[in-house]
């Protein structure tokens, strides 16, 4: 049965502003998801139900008094508890920041605030961010709307999983080796990692400063797109954003793909790809052709150097930032996370160096070699049919557990290194009824192609408006 | 695995006072030769004329123009 909770971001924000429904009724269908499903699913980590209700009311107050509403008036949502909100609490998904309050508000909160949007609750990730599979020692591991045993992804488990079963309207995650667009992909829905420095991040948790990503998960491409235009752009008190000019994201959806060159790679990214995978990107790559893209297949350059430099930078800087816990309260991480940080001290820094050093020579030679031929490059999100919990539980499976673990995020990694906007978008369903993801990657801020790509696919195929099981 | 410390615990903590946190991570601390061996065998592979450069600007460079 079709209710509130089934609209898209882009919907319920119209059903309000247009008085076809009021902000309190799209709050009260997420509360009916939540208290249907979330005792199973784990998406959440706190809930602002007193907090939510008031924000609630006033929304409904500015459409009745007739004041200007933004993009996104009215419509509640949830994060990944690692977007501070002064004075409210940010677990980060850890032990040790259980009670932890910032004294500042992340610029893309405050954004997103602006445009009219509330936040009711924090919602359930990896600890620190740490993991694609969505376990959590401290919190309870979140667990997939469209099949329980299995993973969510991670390390945006909630967010992915709060979105599929209609628990919110769209959450912000976090992606530093594809923890944006891994949930996604695993649990049904539309995500995207920006281009590295097109979001601020001024008020998240830091994981690995050169490839940490700020990014909407939601239903649609067309939300995403909305979401995009809202938190996209310079922050002054983030140094590292881009002053790069900020499209409308959403006016550049119009289903046109003719003359789009999509670029089908014939190494690295289908490598190893269980069928099921393979036949649903391969039907998907289809549908675009049928809209109007061209197909081309091309072997992509310096991935052996993308692959090793990338997994340089990204433990270094993790080590960093955690080695005072790391040296104060080691057992407070669950043993996936610090058992993966720990040899990251024994990293010779020239190491670091090189790797850092050579990202922008490397962006440029692959970028020469790949875009001049083609625009947009498509693979699989996950390569696998997805894994369950069990399989991949480092904490308390067989030695050898750390590599299933680690090959959920083997098609979504390099993307960060090079730092180019990928998005995944659903594609179909594996034999154990859970998503396969699309991933679609473009040129540095070419997140508004991307985007129209996902949208026109979206025209075409229903995966993304399909309910997860979890809510029959 | 053997309990007395390896070479690369001890170096671990000399450096940062931080001891191997469990099982796991002594033998991710063992496979680490193997990311060793991945990044010395990329040594002398590729040369780039512009380096050291700026990631950023290779961004700016490399940058979607007509979406």
């Amino acid at each position: 049965m079709s209710t509130l909770a089934d609209l898209s971001m882009t919907e319920a924000a119209a059903a309000v502003a247009s008085g076809q429904a009021t902000s309190l009724d799209l709050l009260n269908a997420c509360w009916a998801n939540l208290d249907k499903a979330n005792a199973r699913v784990n998406a959440t980590i706190w809930l602002d139900r007193e907090g939510a209700e008031a924000a609630a009311r006033a929304a409904d107050l500015a459409v009745s008094q007739k004041k200007p509403l933004g993009p996104l008036h009215g419509v509640p949502m949830a994060h990944k508890d690692m977007y501070y909100q002064a004075g409210k609490l940010s677990t980060c998904g850890s032990a040790l920041r259980r009670d932890f309050r910032p004294t500042v508000t992340a610029t893309v909160i405050a954004r997103m605030a602006a445009a009219g949007a509330y936040t009711f609750g924090g919602l359930n990730m990896a600890e620190f961010a740490q993991n694609p599979t969505g376990h959590n020692k401290t919190f309870g591991d979140c667990h997939n709307p469209w099949n329980l045993p299995y993973i969510t992804g991670g390390s945006s488990s909630g967010s992915g999983a709060a979105v599929a079963a209609r628990m919110t309207y769209a959450a912000l995650g976090s992606d530093t080796g594809g923890s944006i667009r891994l949930p996604a992909a695993a649990c049904g829905v539309t995500g995207i990692k920006p281009t590295q420095t097109r979001v601020s991040r001024f008020g998240v948790m830091p994981l690995s400063f050169s490839h940490d990503n700020v990014g909407p998960l939601t239903r649609t491409a067309r939300d995403c797109a909305r979401i995009m235009t809202v938190i996209a752009g310079h922050d002054a008190n983030d140094p590292t954003s881009a002053r790069e000019p900020v499209p409308d994201y959403e006016a550049e959806l119009d289903g046109d793909l003719r003359g789009l060159r999509i670029g089908l790679p014939t190494n690295f990214f289908f490598d190893d790809t269980d069928a099921p995978v393979r036949e649903a990107v391969m039907l998907a790559v289809a549908t675009l052709k049928a809209r109007g893209a061209e197909v081309i297949e091309l072997a992509l350059p310096l991935m052996g150097h993308i692959a090793a430099y990338g997994s340089i930078v990204s433990r270094v800087e993790a080590a960093t930032i955690h080695a005072q816990w790391m040296r104060d309260d080691p057992q407070a991480y669950g043993q996936h996370i610090s058992s993966r940080m720990y040899p990251g001290y024994a990293i010779p820094a020239p190491y670091y160096i090189e790797s850092l050093s050579r990202r922008g020579p490397i962006l440029r030679a692959f970028a020469a070699e790949v875009f001049d031929k083609v625009d947009v490059l498509i693979s699989p999100t996950i390569r696998t049919v997805l894994p369950t919990l069990a399989e991949t539980d480092i904490d308390h499976g067989p030695p050898g557990t750390e590599h299933r673990f680690m090959s959920v995020s083997s098609a979504t990694r390099p993307y960060n290194y090079l730092g180019l906007p990928a998005v995944s978008v659903p594609c179909g369903l594996d034999p154990n009824g859970c998503p396969i993801g699309l991933q679609i990657a473009g040129r540095p801020f070419a997140e508004a192609r991307v985007l129209k790509i996902a949208d026109a696919y979206q025209r075409d195929t229903d995966w993304h408006t399909r309910r997860p099981p979890v809510l029959a | 695995m053997d309990d007395s410390p390896t070479e690369t615990e001890a170096a671990i903590h000399r450096w940062f006072g931080i001891d191997a946190p469990n099982a796991p991570g002594r033998r991710m601390a063992a496979d680490l030769a193997l990311t060793i061996k991945a990044f010395e065998a990329l040594r002398g592979t590729i040369v780039f004329e512009d380096e050291p450069a700026g990631f950023e600007a290779a961004l700016q460079a490399t940058k979607e123009t007509q979406p």
